[in-house]
């Protein structure tokens, strides 16, 4: 993206030389962006990271419930796991326990507090990780803005210089102009992969959500059955 | 910031790090090929309006030659033995008033007499223009009569000689004949190239049509910029009053006077009323866009010129 410039000067091609020679203004605008951009790429490469894992994790631990045959056994080796599908099991078994703990059990009521832990396990565990998602967006639409401002207020500094120095060629106004739209540009740059990676991450959360209800309405099945046996 | 994040960001900053960092030593940059600098483009305008002169152009007569032409035998010069004892004592070296008398002088006399006489021959060659059959001693003999008094008899019937009418039967020796060219043809002739003078520019200029259709155009073309700036809108149909303004212009091309409307045609029931602004407009766009470059030399000619012109003006 940066590639773009026309400058009169390769050596005003230089990001570094531009931000030197820009206005106060313009150099906080620049320094800002850059810091919104390394943000949204240190969320970017977490988020990535963090649910690829955790959809490994889920469909471990789907193919490990679909096989255990206990599942006090099953709790007890997935109790201290920060997976967001063990939580939602835990909450699920811990519910259970509860209701199930007294001389007489209450299947409708049991039933309506289960499906209400779990449901409130799932909603944490995905605000939990849709926690950077709120970053991610106001970058994508703040960050092209702020850039705007930049490359609004050097413009407007170029015509100042134009006016100051009574000469309107090229050489004079081009450099000005060329840091200006260097505001613009780090703009975009931070606010195109941000609003890419927000729609490809929301889907993704949605999707484990999805999931997730999917595990805790089965689980729910399970110990419904479980209600009426007992 | 979990485990996760710590390393989204590590990566994050080594990303920018070394993205900005190739961006600095010049990885994408692209050298300048074109340099900007703007090349100064000569623009001269071509003057439509040309001298133009209706009268054919005088035919300048070529450099005469000195030679002398064959002309009449009996113009040929006298021998000198005859000239010699020629009594015939010195006439007036003047060739205009002829005089026939000739005036008896004693020899030591003349001397004074003399002094003006080889003036005249000396000073006949200039006359190159005029043909005249002249024996070749002549103005020779007559430069050298100058200084000397003694020699003088001997030039002036030379002089005399050359306006000579051949009543002298013994010129008749010398007639030429056979061939026409006199012994003396080659006379005059010099290395130099013969002068012949510049063509004079054409002596009365008159103006015609085209010329006088080329300063309109230029008259036009110079207050284009002062009509362009009057406002004309909301008046419809004014574009078709056609107004003749007469023009009484200085020689430096300023208004002498107010140009006056002659009369306005085009007028019809819908931009009468905008008649008069018409013309107040053109007389304004006259008084705001001269002096006017005018060619000079079609100031004044013989059948009128710029001096006093009418133009029609027009809104466009």
């Amino acid at each position: 993206m940066e590639a773009a410039f026309v400058n009169t000067d390769a050596a005003t091609l230089s990001p570094i030389a531009l931000f030197l020679q820009a206005d106060f203004i313009v150099k906080g605008v620049m320094l800002g962006l850059l810091l919104a951009s390394i943000w949204t790429w240190a969320i970017i490469i977490g988020f990535r990271v963090k649910v690829g894992r955790t959809k490994k994790a889920i469909e471990t631990f789907e193919g490990d419930y679909r096989r255990a045959d206990d599942v006090d056994a099953f709790h007890r080796k997935h109790a201290e796991s920060e997976l967001p599908i063990a939580r939602v099991f835990s909450a699920g078994v811990a519910e259970w326990r509860r209701s199930t703990a007294g001389k007489t059990i209450d299947r409708e009521g049991t039933r309506e507090r289960l499906a209400t832990a779990m449901g409130a396990a799932v909603a944490a565990e995905i605000d939990r990780l849709g926690d950077r998602l709120n970053i991610l967006a106001t970058v994508g639409s703040v960050a092209p803005f702020v850039g705007l401002f930049g490359t609004v207020w050097g413009i407007m500094r170029s015509f100042t210089s134009i006016a100051a120095e009574q000469n309107s060629s090229l050489a004079v106004v081009a450099p000005g102009i060329a840091e200006a739209l260097f505001a613009t540009a780090i703009g975009l740059f931070a606010a195109i992969p941000a609003v890419i990676a927000y729609n490809r991450f929301a889907h993704a959360i949605d999707r484990i959500e999805a999931r997730l209800n999917r595990f805790a309405d089965g689980f729910h099945a399970t110990l419904s059955r479980q209600l009426e046996l007992a | 910031m979990d485990r996760a994040e710590r390393i989204g960001l590590g990566a994050a900053v080594v990303g920018h790090v070394v993205l900005f960092g190739l961006l600095s030593v010049g990885f994408l940059a692209t050298p300048n090929p074109t340099e900007l600098k703007p090349v100064p483009i000569d623009v001269s305008l071509v003057d439509e309006v040309g001298l133009e002169a209706q009268a054919p152009a005088s035919i300048e007569p070529p450099a005469t030659s000195i030679a002398p032409e064959a002309g009449p035998p009996e113009d040929a010069a006298p021998p000198e033995p005859e000239a010699a004892p020629d009594p015939e004592p010195q006439p007036e070296p003047e060739p205009a008033p002829p005089q026939p008398a000739p005036e008896p002088r004693p020899a030591p006399k003349p001397a004074p007499k003399a002094q003006p006489q080889p003036r005249r021959p000396a000073a006949a060659p200039k006359e190159k223009a005029r043909p005249k059959a002249e024996p070749k001693p002549a103005p020779k003999a007559a430069a050298k009569a100058a200084p000397k008094a003694a020699p003088a008899t001997k030039a002036q019937p030379k002089a005399a000689a050359a306006k000579g009418t051949g009543r002298d039967t013994a010129a008749k020796a010398s007639r030429p004949r056979g061939s026409r060219l006199g012994d003396d043809f080659l006379k005059g002739l010099t290395d130099t190239p013969s002068e012949s003078r510049a063509p004079n520019p054409p002596s009365a200029a008159r103006i015609d049509a085209r010329a006088l259709a080329g300063i309109r155009d230029a008259i036009r073309r110079q207050i284009q910029p002062c009509a362009d700036r009057q406002s004309t809108t909301g008046m419809p149909g004014a574009n078709n009053i056609v107004t003749v303004l007469n023009l009484r212009l200085n020689r430096d091309g300023t208004l002498a006077g107010n140009p006056k409307m002659v009369r306005q045609t085009g007028i019809s029931g819908e931009n009468e009323r905008y008649a008069q602004r018409v013309a107040d407009l053109g007389i304004a766009a006259f008084r705001a866009c001269t002096p006017l470059k005018l060619p000079a030399e079609f100031y004044q000619t013989a059948n009128g010129g710029w001096s006093n012109i009418n133009y029609n003006w027009q809104l466009r």
